[in-house]
């Protein structure tokens, strides 16, 4: 009776929880193949304009970009913020924390076996989609000569840009479920805060709010992580940079999570 | 064992729980009364460490609560029968809670059919009955075969069979020597299920006490006594502390006293009796009468709507 819960236990109650839910299995599998239909479907679209392309469009022609498009990070944000911010509006919204909190009182120990499993089940998915994606777009574009291979330069870091989208995205919508607490609100914060907002933001002359910018996660993705080539602009965002920001967000909401579920009577 | 000593929380300015100290003893069942809003669920969550209270503690067996690792080993609770996500299974919803606790998977299947849903186990809980939530939510208290079990107000929702199922199923726990606790607003309810009864009305407490005691309080206990000498009875039963009054021609009517009591004191001065007979009271009434100073909880609730 004495056998402490081990923490791998609660990684396996927190797994049961995840794939239990209907809910987490349509939101990964659909999203998962939504996204590579598009990049099949850009890449064949690309494949058939091809031979209209100008000489200069040819050149300027990013092979990354048809198999993973803003469209499909856009996608992968919302579905991996949104998995994330159900596994904690899911409790609290239908009472479930308490009977979770009284089966297991240590609240960092249980936030902590969320935070690892989300992370972990959506860093996966990240990857899953970001290879599958690069895989069926460059299949299809290989004969044309644009081909690129995961060792050309920045491709590699595209690639891993795109993998870790869904994880950061993920664990900032843990953050703001366990703020707003409310299903609706959750996600609606989460589109709003990971996506519609940033879209907005366009390299300005204020440099100032160039800055600001270069603190969103979209927005460094879009600029800078998810582009083989990087201009040297001082407007855009350092590849240093854009990783630090992909490595604060999901680290300030997991500290968010743990201090908001520790102080919050349920 | 319970032990909550002087628990207070206040929310602003209303004192939900004022001071609260009682023990909750292995071995039989306590009953946890009070009307509406007396603050019994308050006291149920902090003694979980759900809710932080304002000042004192609650511990669970010697410890408090948020300080034992695996909770369900320590104390099983049904708080509230919606305390779940109504898309998990059954066997979903308790499986992610044994596994947090390093339980068996093989408990899920013996707490299933020890509350009789093992039929229920694939179906999702959101097309469960209240009673049927009820039998979940004590099927999740009972998984970790825990020492100490509290319950809110576990019989709303069950149907009569489920209502004397669940009476025996905490009096057997209590049989086996764990700790009970059940909170109730409705008297009935407790009248054969408890032994004991912590008794709260505005978060403070009212009585801690037997269930026999309890009774004993309210004017409709006492005992009947007839004698042919009631004038001498009444002068040495007052004098013991009892309360008297003299009924139709030798009939005396005792509040204060046991039966047994009233028998040993005639029998010392040698008064002979041709009646003792006690005459329960409900718990019913004394918990009316207990909790009447409480009644502007009435005239508030009613002053509140709109």
């Amino acid at each position: 009776m004495t056998e402490p819960a081990r923490f791998r236990g609660l990684l396996a109650a927190e797994w049961i929880k995840l794939w239990s839910l209907r809910s987490t299995r349509w939101l990964v599998g659909l999203g998962v193949l939504a996204i590579v239909a598009f990049a099949v479907q850009s890449s064949l679209n690309a494949h058939h304009s091809w031979p209209g392309f100008t000489a200069r469009e040819k050149a300027l022609f990013d092979p990354l970009s048809e198999a993973f498009s803003g469209l499909a990070a856009t996608l992968l944000m919302i579905g991996a913020g949104t998995v994330g911010a159900l596994t904690i509006v899911g409790e609290y919204a239908t009472g479930l924390i308490r009977t979770t909190l009284a089966a297991v009182p240590a609240r960092h120990r249980v936030v902590a076996a969320k935070l690892v499993v989300v992370g972990a089940v959506t860093l996966v998915t990240g990857a899953l989609v970001s290879a599958a994606t690069f895989g069926v777009s460059q299949a299809i574009l290989s004969d044309l000569g644009v081909a690129v291979r995961p060792g050309d330069p920045g491709v590699l870091r595209v690639l891993a840009a795109n993998a870790l989208l869904a994880p950061v995205s993920a664990l900032v919508g843990m953050g703001i479920g366990a703020l707003v607490r409310h299903t609706a609100g959750a996600v609606v914060s989460v589109c709003g805060v990971l996506v519609i907002v940033p879209t907005f933001f366009r390299p300005t002359v204020h440099q100032w709010l160039n800055d600001l910018y270069a603190l969103v996660p979209f927005y460094v993705w879009r600029t800078c992580l998810g582009l083989p080539q990087l201009r040297d602009d001082p407007a855009l965002p350092t590849v240093t940079g854009s990783w630090a920001v992909f490595a604060a967000w999901p680290l300030a909401a997991a500290v968010l999570t743990l201090v908001v579920v520790h102080r919050r009577d349920v | 064992m319970i032990e909550v000593n002087e628990l207070t929380k206040r929310y602003g300015e209303v004192t939900a729980v004022n001071g609260l100290t009682f023990t909750v003893r292995p071995g039989c069942v306590t009953g946890f009364l009070g009307p509406n809003g007396a603050g019994k669920s308050t006291t149920m969550r902090m003694i979980l460490g759900l809710n932080r209270p304002t000042s004192g503690s609650a511990t669970v067996e010697g410890r408090p609560f948020a300080r034992h690792r695996a909770g369900l080993r320590h104390a099983g609770a049904l708080l509230d029968a919606g305390d779940v996500h109504g898309g998990r299974t059954a066997a979903a919803h308790l499986g992610a809670l044994a596994a947090g606790n390093g339980l068996p998977r093989r408990r899920v299947g013996e707490v299933l059919r020890d509350v009789g849903l093992e039929s229920a186990a694939r179906r999702r809980v959101g097309g469960f009955s209240l009673g049927m939530r009820q039998r979940l939510g004590i099927a999740a208290a009972l998984l970790g075969d825990p020492p100490v079990l509290l319950f809110d107000e576990p019989v709303n929702g069950l149907d009569p069979e489920g209502v004397r199922w669940v009476r025996g199923l905490f009096r057997r726990l209590a049989g086996e020597g764990r700790t009970v606790l059940v909170s109730s607003h409705l008297m009935s309810e407790m009248e054969h299920t408890a032994d004991r009864l912590v008794v709260i009305g505005r978060g403070e407490l009212i009585a801690d006490e037997s269930a026999a005691e309890f009774a004993a309080r309210g004017t409709g206990a006492g005992v009947i006594v007839r004698t042919p000498d009631p004038a001498e009875l009444a002068a040495v039963l007052t004098q013991a502390g009892a309360h008297v009054r003299q009924d139709d021609g030798d009939a005396l009517t005792v509040t204060g006293l046991t039966a047994a009591r009233v028998g040993e004191l005639a029998y010392e001065r040698r008064i002979l009796l041709r009646e003792l007979a006690p005459r329960a009271a409900s718990l019913e009434q004394a918990f009316m009468e207990l909790t009447a100073r409480h009644a502007d909880y009435r005239a508030m609730d009613g002053a509140g709507a709109p």
